[in-house]
């Protein structure tokens, strides 16, 4: 008898226990919640956004292992934002044919202002994980949201660390450093190059030696510009390159056999993308790059729950494409997570309830994907201090971590740069 | 004047499908592409080194020209430019989306062993690479200027650019000459992306970045003009590095721009064209 009642106990426990665990891992979800994903599928910034919906998808997965939106199994209706045009036209079409309430997308500052104006008119909440145009944000539009640094934030961080880690290195006070500003001349470019530029400028007193715009789309040669720059012997090279741009500028400085101290990027295009490094290999060594955390990244320094979701981020992304994130995976995989944290709080689409839960989170940084915190302005604008980012090198054809020294194993070298053939 | 080698290189075919056949091709570009992809995928798969390549991408595009006059070009020659544009912007987005869907859009690169190699003379740095390049542009625009000239194939594409109706009374077989002149103007641009493959990111808009500048180099050299292309190339080239380096990147296509228009309209046949050849598409 008390075999039988002992092993009663455990068949019950086994039950309930076994229970618990599967609502936690695989709840029976309770029908669908349909959002409308924008991303550039095709044409020219077709490169960036596929990537981006692969993390979003690697993240929907996630989250439906985790007890899906409001109960119910998230999933995508995908329309294909190849340009500000077509942005607007298919947020349009998924707002008045499929019916969604919410959008997120669209990776690009050429993209995310048109189709956020489209959802703002309808009412409709419009969740973007990207974009970095710092005139996102201040259009007074209620229901729209970045969950993404924008770009002031990159150009604030990117003086902050030639300020405060290179400077220091190069045995040079910040006032003395000469700087030259070179950027692609979209809204994402100059967003950051001029916050950069002021910042250096206001509080460190750094000479300016070079302004610069271009557009990438039909640049073929910037042997002018090297050599101009040649001539103004910087010390450091602010370059925010968004495409092949990159790759060009720094085949051809080797050509020309331009020596500077360093150069620093931000954002997951160009200099920041996996293409720079397969174009040249160990002659990218030494590039910095403003970026989310990759290889030498801490998990030990985020919060416990930051530590869960990195870490089962990371291993999801390994597990579909062999590989540490991107930038655009982890940009758009942090983002999906965030809608998903909100929506867990307002339990609704309702957008004066989903901005009530919106302004209630406050997590602090190390909490989230990329050891994110969350805490939004009356802007919809996540604060910059809580999106934390970090300084990446290329470093033996890998970009990794190198700054804020506490989230990372692994330490900057090459600075000051050597002659081109040194930096092994 | 290495970089107007690469645009006469790029430009050189268009202004003979042009010229001849009086055909805006805004598919130009995406066969550029086509040819940058054999490049790439001809180093990747076999290690072939682009100046072997180029051997193999003249025939190949030959029949590619041949097979996309046939199925595609053939059928709007005696349209107006309106369908004539809508086909060719058409093509050029199938062929882009094709190859977006076959290779994905990521940025592919060549790295024959010569891409870092650099020529000096004084103080001034050429890149082996850009230096074929042109070589291979001028020798290339010098034999088409040869075969216009003293082959009678030559002779007949020039006739049938002169006067269709003519020629065909003279007994010309103009749809020959027109199958003749695409795949000819293919096969010279399926080159040019095969040897700037190098030099530039291999991806599906690849051929974006030079297409209209090519309409520029060929309106400025004269409609159907090989040795004006190659001419304009070099002024286009020039105009763009001398603005670069004195007022900015972002001025460069200010000033050809603003030179290609002061052609329109002071000498539309373009800058080496004969005067009134614009009315007759030569």
């Amino acid at each position: 008898m008390p075999r039988l009642v002992f092993t009663m106990i455990v068949v019950a426990l086994t039950v309930v226990v076994g229970g618990e665990l599967a609502t936690v891992r695989g709840q029976a979800l309770s029908g669908e919640y349909r959002i409308g994903v924008l991303e550039p599928v095709t044409g020219p910034l077709a490169f960036e956004g596929k990537r981006h919906m692969e993390g979003l998808e690697i993240v929907r997965d996630l989250i439906n292992e985790r007890g899906g939106v409001m109960g119910k199994k998230l999933v995508f209706t995908v329309a294909d934002a190849t340009d500000p045009t077509a942005a607007a036209s298919e947020a349009n079409r998924l707002i008045t044919r499929e019916g969604v309430k919410i959008i997120t997308g669209t990776f690009s500052s050429r993209l995310c202002g048109a189709a956020s104006e489209v959802a703002a008119r309808h009412n409709v909440i419009y969740w973007e994980s990207s974009c970095v145009d710092p005139r996102f944000n201040k259009r007074g539009l209620k229901h729209v949201y970045r969950t993404e640094i924008d770009a002031t934030g990159f150009g604030w961080y990117n003086v902050e660390f030639i300020a405060k880690h290179l400077a220091p290195r190069l045995n040079l006070r910040p006032n003395q450093i000469k700087i030259a500003f070179l950027s692609e001349d979209s809204s994402y470019g100059q967003g950051v190059t001029e916050s950069a530029r002021q910042r250096a400028k206001t509080e460190f007193g750094m000479q300016e030696v070079m302004l610069e715009y271009y557009n990438w789309q039909t640049l073929n040669d910037m042997t002018p510009t090297i050599l101009k720059m040649k001539q103004l012997n910087p010390d450091i090279v602010h370059h925010i390159s968004f495409s092949n741009d990159g790759v060009l500028f720094w085949r051809q400085a080797k050509e020309q056999n331009f020596l500077f101290k360093a150069l620093v990027h931000a954002g997951a295009t160009g200099y920041g993308g996996s293409d720079f490094g397969k174009a040249l290999g160990n002659d990218a060594n030494g590039v910095f790059a403003l970026l989310e955390p990759g290889p030498g990244f801490r998990l030990e320094a985020l919060k416990p729950e930051g530590q869960a979701i990195e870490k089962a981020f990371r291993d999801a992304v390994q597990k579909r494409t062999g590989t540490y994130p991107f930038g655009a995976h982890q940009l758009a995989g942090s983002g999906l997570w965030l809608l998903k944290l909100v929506l867990d709080r307002s339990q609704s689409d309702d957008p004066e309830k989903f901005r009530a839960a919106v302004m209630s989170l406050d997590l602090p940084v190390g909490s989230m994907i990329n050891g994110w915190g969350v805490k939004f302005s009356e802007l919809g604008q996540n604060a910059n201090e809580r999106v934390q980012h970090y300084m990446l090198q290329w470093q033996d054809g890998q970009l990794v971590t190198v700054w804020p020294e506490e989230f990372s194993t692994l330490r900057a070298k090459w600075i000051p740069l050597g002659a081109w053939d040194q930096r092994k | 004047m290495l970089l107007g080698g690469i645009y006469a290189l790029i430009s050189v075919g268009l202004t003979l499908i042009f010229g001849i056949m009086r055909v805006v091709n805004f598919a130009h570009g995406e066969f550029l592409m086509l040819g940058m992809y054999l490049a790439f995928w001809a180093f990747v798969v076999f290690t072939a080194d682009p100046y072997f390549v180029v051997f193999v991408a003249i025939p190949l595009f030959f029949v590619v020209g041949l097979v996309v006059y046939g199925l595609v070009m053939r059928g709007v020659i005696h349209a107006s430019h309106n369908v004539q544009i809508f086909t060719t912007v058409g093509l050029s987005t199938v062929l882009q989306n094709v190859a977006l869907v076959a290779w994905s859009g990521d940025f592919r690169f060549v790295r024959p062993w010569h891409l870092s190699t650099v020529l000096r003379a004084g103080s001034t740095i050429f890149n082996l690479t850009q230096v074929v390049a042109s070589l291979i542009a001028v020798t290339l625009t010098l034999a088409l200027v040869a075969f216009m000239k003293w082959t009678h194939a030559g002779r007949v594409m020039r006739a049938t650019a002169q006067d269709r109706d003519a020629a065909t009374l003279m007994g010309i077989d103009t749809d020959r000459v027109y199958r003749l002149t695409f795949a000819i103007g293919i096969a010279a641009v399926g080159a040019a992306g095969v040897l700037v493959a190098p030099l530039y990111s291999v991806y599906p808009t690849a051929g974006l970045q030079f297409v209209l500048l090519s309409y520029v180099v060929v309106v400025l050299g004269g409609l159907g003009d090989m040795l004006g292309a190659m001419l304009g190339s070099l002024i286009v080239a020039a105009v763009e590095v001398a603005g670069s380096y004195l007022f900015g990147a972002a001025w460069k296509e200010i000033f050809y721009f603003i030179l290609f228009i002061l052609v329109l309209v002071f000498r539309p046949a373009g800058l080496f064209g004969q005067r009134g050849a614009e009315t007759l598409g030569v």
